[in-house]
């Protein structure tokens, strides 16, 4: 098993709250994310087509509620994949509606710099 | 074919003798109910063959379903049934007529007079209380009147409405459903009459073998209605039974509804699982008229794709045209399904015990 690398992404700073980068790394497209409480990477891949999911909106969703309250939250947390909506929470990569969840990978905070470990 | 434990028909048709129901009407509807108004937007798809079968008819010439000791001598008797839900017809028009006081006055009578007239002549029938859309506040009075009547088991609708049941102005009749643990039912033969939408969704389609084909389409869309606007949610005891609305589109439907909602959760956040799960909780199908592909193990598929074994049960919809014996409709069915199906659900959705009226 070839050992893991790091891969620089940005300075901690140049990447903004709702803000996204995309890295290659050892032949993956990898997006790396801010949160606002977190800096994620997942693998550019919809679990479900396979759709370029890192190229969809990050926002936030409708929290559940009752029939017809509408209550907005988790603003930049959910990836919406561009080709079927799917929402993924990027905190534990899980598909809102669906089983399948999008790969992540380790993001490494150093010197006040973003790298992913792939 | 040996009989199941019981047979349950939850479609049966009486036909009222309107003169009766006349007496239980005040001025000025009885006079307009004798002269054989039938509701505003009255005229249908017309069926050449006529819609009742032209043999229930007893030897002196009287018309079965007309009469309860016919209907019991002629029909449950011969095929052993042991409980029927009544759904009158005649007088489903009244239920699309935009006509609101006048239709709902005229269903109070008809509930009245089989509730006075049917129910006390054989302990083999239950009643449904049959109410009209163009007046909630009405409809859910005739509910809170008759509701607790032991042997009122459902609310009786039509499946064509002038928008679709999962809409907030058909709530207050799911709240007083709710507060009599009563089913939902919902019969087709009102699309296109009255305030009902088109049969088919496209717009009018020409004749009636198209109209009655496309009657499966007013269920596709009265269940995606009441999932997807949250009816479940807030009665999270309400039952619908969909009567005589076909059952193999069930699971395509299920499927596609999965799927959109899979993409589109976002746009009804109270949907917090699948919808297939709340459909398989929340609602019953009737079996008449039964699909019959060329290969019947294709239907015996079907009912592997969603959990009939909990949400099927058998009706006859006798004396009309398209109807199923039992002996027919048991044909169709796995063994392992059978009980379920003849009985189990009904006698379990609409609370009765084995031999609670029968004599």
């Amino acid at each position: 098993m070839p050992s893991k690398s790091q891969v620089y992404v940005s300075a901690l700073e140049e990447l903004a709250v709702g803000e996204s980068r995309m890295v290659e790394a050892a032949g993956k497209s990898i997006g790396v994310f801010n949160t606002g409480s977190r800096i994620v990477a997942v693998l550019n891949l919809c679990p479900h087509e396979f759709a370029p999911v890192c190229r969809g909106a990050l926002g936030g969703t409708t929290l559940p509620s009752k029939p017809g309250e509408f209550i907005w939250g988790r603003e930049n947390e959910i990836l919406r994949c561009p080709w079927h909506g799917w929402e993924f929470d990027l905190h534990t990569g899980q598909c809102l509606t669906d089983r399948s969840k999008l790969r992540r990978y380790p993001v490494i905070i150093r010197d006040e710099a973003i790298y992913v470990e792939v | 074919m040996a009989k199941p434990g019981m047979i349950i028909d939850t479609d049966l048709h009486p036909v009222p003798i309107h003169e009766r129901v006349a007496e239980y009407l005040d001025e000025p509807w009885r006079s307009r109910y004798l002269r054989g108004d039938r509701g505003a937007g009255h005229p249908n798809y017309f069926n050449p063959n006529g819609v009742m079968r032209a043999d229930s008819v007893t030897a002196d010439g009287r018309r079965i379903e007309k009469h309860p000791e016919t209907m019991a001598t002629h029909f449950l008797d011969v095929y052993d049934i042991d409980y029927a839900v009544l759904n009158p017809m005649e007088v489903m028009e009244h239920c699309v007529s935009p006509d609101a006081h006048y239709s709902a006055a005229a269903l109070s009578a008809v509930n009245t007079f089989f509730v006075e007239e049917w129910l006390p002549v054989d302990e083999r029938y239950l009643a449904s209380i049959t109410i009209a859309f163009s007046n909630i506040e009405l409809a859910v009075q005739e509910i809170h009147r008759l509701g607790d009547h032991p042997r009122v088991v459902q609310v009786l609708m039509a499946s064509g409405s002038p928008f679709p049941l999962g809409h907030s102005y058909f709530h207050p009749l799911y709240e007083a459903a709710s507060q009599y643990n009563l089913p939902l039912a919902i019969h087709p033969g009102l699309e296109g009459v009255g305030i009902a939408g088109s049969g088919g969704t496209a717009g009018f389609v020409a004749n009636y073998l198209e109209w009655h084909t496309l009657l499966a389409t007013s269920y596709m869309t009265q269940l995606v209605s009441l999932v997807v606007e949250g009816v479940f949610q807030k009665f999270p005891t309400l039952k619908f039974v969909f009567v005589e609305g076909g059952v193999a589109w069930l699971p395509a439907m299920m499927w596609r509804l999965d799927k959109n909602w899979k993409s589109l959760r976002a746009t009804t956040p109270w949907l917090t699982r699948r919808p297939s799960e709340i459909i398989e909780e929340h609602f019953m199908l009737t079996t008449q008229p039964i699909e019959e592909p060329d290969d019947n193990r294709h239907f015996r598929q079907v009912l592997e794709m969603f959990k009939a074994e909990k949400m099927l049960m058998f009706s006859s919809d006798y004396p009309h045209w398209d109807g199923d014996t039992p002996d027919f409709a048991m044909r169709q069915l796995d063994s392992d399904l059978r009980d379920a199906v003849m009985y189990r659900n009904a006698l379990e959705v609409y609370g009765l015990e084995v031999g609670q009226y029968a004599v």
